[in-house]
């Protein structure tokens, strides 16, 4: 008997839970009858089998579901608002019920006339209401179709877990043997027989964890009903989609995120989605939107629950988190939008602007992120204001395995997840400065503080002397507050079969759970969240932003390093220059470098550059040079030899200006003159002077030979476009020179509307009114097409 | 009242312990201590793949630990769906006691007050008949205080 009647409600309680999505999808259409079908099945087994296992409560509760039911089935009666909400009470009750009496209590002594009196009670009022109350509030849409169960058989969990043990202990067995093996000498058949067997133990113990695995769908039954309940209650309509719901996740981690999927579901309702009248008021349909969708993705399931409600107001959350005293207002400024809407997870801050039944009743999104980082998952939020929220679960596939470091300290090993850590340094970094104020520990990374402990004196350890440097790990506890955690030393990464540990070591709050290495020694798995509690630390939300600014200025007030580059000058001299003038460093071929009049050119990319420093002619065909530039101006700057990159004093040593120094540095005890990067632009020629150099020079006596073979090549050399001839089609530039040397052309140049210099063979002018230049007076000619440009 | 006993030796006491609550008996060997917590929590040990939390019984009831040294015999029992050893000093017989659970008499130590059940006669000598869940709900209300 005892037997039967557990089977009896172990299968009632499955079979509600399947149901309660079915109740509000008939709801939604009553015209299927195929789930008014599935209701009224359930109602008629319950009824048949309580009479039988003598439960009478629930044989007449069940009995007046299926009688309104059979009523609705037979057209006398339609399934309005009420009686839905009425068979949905019945069933409740009896879920109550059974499980009452699975834990062998005493049957909760309500009134079940009550319930029955409002299932039957609509039948005198339904005719007057007739359809109009019809309105569902909930329409579910199921993307995975029909509700097919596959093949199953019932199975207790301690069966399971008794095999995954004897797969675990076969692994263990598995490898001693392979190290015993590996002791003797070889043999390939024993070794491929060995082989096999690994295999097979290998395989049978992704088999077994499979029997672990469950659909996302029972993670997803509770929701209709939830989302219907609560639409109705304040009054929203919402339309509600589940999508993925055949992904299959480990039956402990369904368990682990029911909770923070339900309360995000709730947010969602309760703060996101407006209430209809709003929503019409802001041009959205009346009716809402709500889609959990879940999906693999590599070793992790995402669970996306996305609403086209107001989303998260980052502005309020700010406020509210100011008027806490957890924010001052000008750190808030300073802040992000991501760092606001991180603010959602500081504990007892919500954008609920009231305390309603539903939500914002203090158990907040800081729970929720808690709740699935316990279990190695991430929390990440798309917030589009006005226009809805999307938050993302990433969880691991399984509870068991997760990625985790190992570290020592006090001498034990102990294990952490991998996602709590940010980053790990050594002691003996120089960007990690760690001091003590009335036994606080504070360590600044990067200019920016955390609390720090040792994980030693946390656990009440002794720490013994090392002669390495300790490691300092940058913890992210579930609250997101990081802190510096000292350890001996980062062992190992490894992925780690995590199991439960007795109440009596989670009670200490510091451990998340154990795991069994291969060297059979058991280890204890940290939590981030539970050690920063017991080091008591402060969970003051942590102003970064406005410290680094801070610390900027510090460190300006102090010494601030630059970082520049050690070059050795084409005289011999070593200078430095500032790194980020210096756009790159190429070998430029020695023949682009020129010169024009007293300026020096470089004609880089079809461009001519100006050379910063003194040189244009090389040893070599090639030349190393920086090319650097201040934002508008780029100029070219050969040198002997780019030596490294060092850190500068951004004030030098000792600041001697002249010239194009600023100063001598002192790096490694070399004294070095620093560039003076001002000095170095303003003595480059004009911006403007170096655009019009674009002007091209035309050789109107192309045949002549002078112009071809002395002229134009050194035009070339100072930089300029030469072209011979006068173009046929007239295609003359203001901007282009036109040399002459033969018959006098000025009028054909003014014809076209540009300069002309004329050149003659005789170093005398031939009467005080000729405007022409000797032909070898090369300063005068370069002077005549540059200059006479500006 | 034919019930089997397994007696054993605890804190210096002779102890009974009803089988049923028993899974076995191991020699307890590397001991991985947790620290932060209370001296009767001696630390994890594996058997096999299972990891055990093994319970200095002696800390609990006499508040000092056992010396690593002394170290010998736990008794496994499976509680609330988690694995314990519990350490005992020396483990001597399982057997039937004909007569059963028999109440307390003289005055006990008040170490033992909150431990001991009963008394059960065998062999003409009394043992304490003790727990094995009492002790891990003991260890839990001694880590609450």
């Amino acid at each position: 008997m005892d037997e039967l009647l557990q089977e009896f409600i172990s299968e009632t309680q499955e079979t509600l839970e399947a149901l309660a999505g079915e109740v509000v999808a008939w709801e939604a259409d009553p015209s299927d009858r195929d789930r008014l079908d599935a209701i009224f099945r359930f109602f008629h087994t319950v009824k048949g089998s309580c009479g039988f296992l003598n439960l009478p409560r629930f044989e007449r509760l069940s009995h007046a579901a299926e009688d309104v039911l059979a009523e609705i089935r037979a057209d006398k009666r339609s399934p309005d608002a009420a009686t839905v909400s009425a068979v949905l009470g019945v069933m409740d009750r009896i879920a109550e019920l059974a499980e009452a009496v699975a834990i062998g209590a005493a049957l909760p002594q309500e009134n079940d006339d009550y319930l029955i009196a409002a299932l039957t009670e609509r039948e005198e009022d339904a005719a007057a209401l007739g359809m109009e109350s019809m309105e569902p509030a909930l329409a579910v849409a199921r993307s995975n179709g029909g509700q097919a169960a596959p093949r199953t058989i019932r199975l207790p969990l301690s069966l399971i877990d008794q095999l995954m043990n004897g797969v675990s202990d076969m692994v263990l067995a598995r490898n001693e043997l392979s190290r015993k093996l590996r002791e003797r000498i070889g043999d390939p058949e024993l070794e491929s027989a060995f082989e096999r067997l690994s295999t097979c133990v290998a395989d049978m113990r992704d088999a077994i964890s499979k029997t672990r695995m469950q659909r996302v769908d029972r993670l997803f039954t509770a929701i209709p009903r939830m989302v219907r309940d609560l639409g109705r209650d304040l009054g929203k309509r919402i339309d509600l989609t589940l999508e993925g719901g055949d992904v299959e996740m480990d039956r402990e981690m369904v368990e682990m995120v029911v909770d923070p999927l339900t309360h995000i579901v709730r947010n969602s309702i309760d703060h996101g989605i407006e209430a209809p009248e709003k929503r019409r008021a802001l041009g959205k349909p009346e009716t809402g939107r709500l889609k959990l969708e879940a999906r693999q993705s590599g070793n992790q399931i995402v669970i996306e629950i996305s609403d086209d409600g107001q989303g998260i107001d980052t502005g309020r959350l700010v406020d509210k988190a100011v008027a806490a005293g957890r924010l001052s207002p000008e750190a808030a400024a300073r802040m992000s939008e991501g760092d606001r809407l991180d603010l959602i997870f500081q504990p007892g801050l919500s954008t609920a602007s009231q305390v309603t039944a539903i939500s914002g009743r203090g158990v907040g999104m800081d729970v929720v992120r808690a709740n699935v980082e316990r279990i190695g998952g991430v929390i990440a939020l798309d917030n589009r204001p006005g226009r809805g929220l999307t938050i993302m679960l990433r969880v691991p596939l399984t509870l068991t395995i997760i990625p985790g470091l190992i570290v020592r300290a006090g001498g034990l090993h102990f294990a952490i997840p991998r996602a709590a850590v940010v980053e790990i340094l050594h002691d003996n970094n120089e960007t990690l400065v760690v001091a003590e104020v009335g036994g606080a520990k504070i360590a600044t990374i990067r200019s920016v503080r955390h609390s720090m402990i040792d994980l030693e004196d946390v656990l009440g350890m002794e720490k013994p002397a090392q002669a390495g440097p300790r490691a300092i790990m940058v913890v992210r506890s579930a609250t997101g507050v990081p802190f510096a955690m000292g350890v001996s030393a980062v062992d190992n990464h490894e992925e780690l079969v995590i199991r439960p540990a007795s109440p009596l070591v989670m009670a200490t709050g510091v451990y998340a759970g154990m795991t069994l290495p291969d060297n059979g020694k058991p280890m204890l798995l940290l939590d981030a969240a539970g050690l920063a509690n017991a080091a008591r630390l402060p969970n003051i939300l942590d102003d970064r932003a406005a410290q680094q600014a801070v610390e900027a200025e510090d460190a300006q007030g102090v010494v601030e390093m630059v970082a520049a580059l050690r070059f050795e000058e084409l005289s011999g001299e070593r200078r430095l220059l500032k790194l980020s003038l210096i756009e790159r460093v190429e070998d430029v071929d020695t023949h682009l470098f020129g010169r024009s009049g007293t300026r020096n050119y470089v004609r880089l990319d079809g461009r001519l550059v100006p050379v910063a420093n003194d040189h244009h002619r090389f040893s070599g065909t090639k030349v190393a040079a920086l090319r650097l530039r201040d934002g508008a101006r780029e100029a070219c700057y050969p040198v002997a030899a780019v030596l490294d990159i060092v850190d500068m004093p951004a004030m030098p040593d000792m600041v001697t200006m002249h010239g194009m120094l600023s100063g001598v540095a002192v790096i490694e005890g070399e004294h070095l003159e620093v560039i003076n990067p001002f000095a170095l632009f303003a003595a480059l020629p004009d911006e403007a002077i170096l655009e019009k150099r674009g002007g091209r020079c035309l050789l109107a006596d192309s045949e002549d030979g002078w112009t071809r073979e002395i002229l134009a090549p050194l035009l070339r050399q100072a930089g300029h476009e030469v072209v011979l001839g006068l173009p046929s089609d007239a295609a003359v530039d203001p901007q282009d020179v036109v040399l002459f040397t033969g018959a006098d052309l000025s009028e054909t140049g003014e014809l076209l509307g540009c300069r002309v210099v004329h050149l003659r063979a005789t170093p005398r002018p031939s009467s005080p009114q000729d405007g022409s230049i000797y032909r070898y007076d090369q300063d005068a000619l370069m002077a005549a097409v540059a200059g006479s440009r500006a | 009242m034919n019930r089997l006993y397994l007696l054993a030796r605890l804190a210096g006491a002779r102890v009974a312990i009803e089988t049923r609550e028993v899974e076995a008996v191991v020699k307890l060997t590397d001991i991985s201590p947790v620290p932060g917590m209370g001296a009767h929590v001696a630390g994890l040990s594996a058997l096999r793949s299972r990891v055990l939390t093994v319970i200095d019984v002696a800390a609990l009831i006499r508040g000092q630990p056992t010396p690593i040294a002394e170290r010998g015999f736990a008794v496994i029992a499976d509680i609330a769906g988690h694995s314990y050893g519990l350490m005992v000093d020396a483990v001597y017989d399982i057997c039937q006691v004909p007569e059963g659970e028999l109440p307390l008499r003289g005055q006990l130590d008040p170490a033992w007050l909150p431990h001991a059940r009963g008394l059960v006669e065998h062999e003409g000598q009394p043992h304490l008949l003790v727990s094995l869940a009492g002790f891990i709900e003991a260890g839990a209300l001694a880590q609450a205080a």
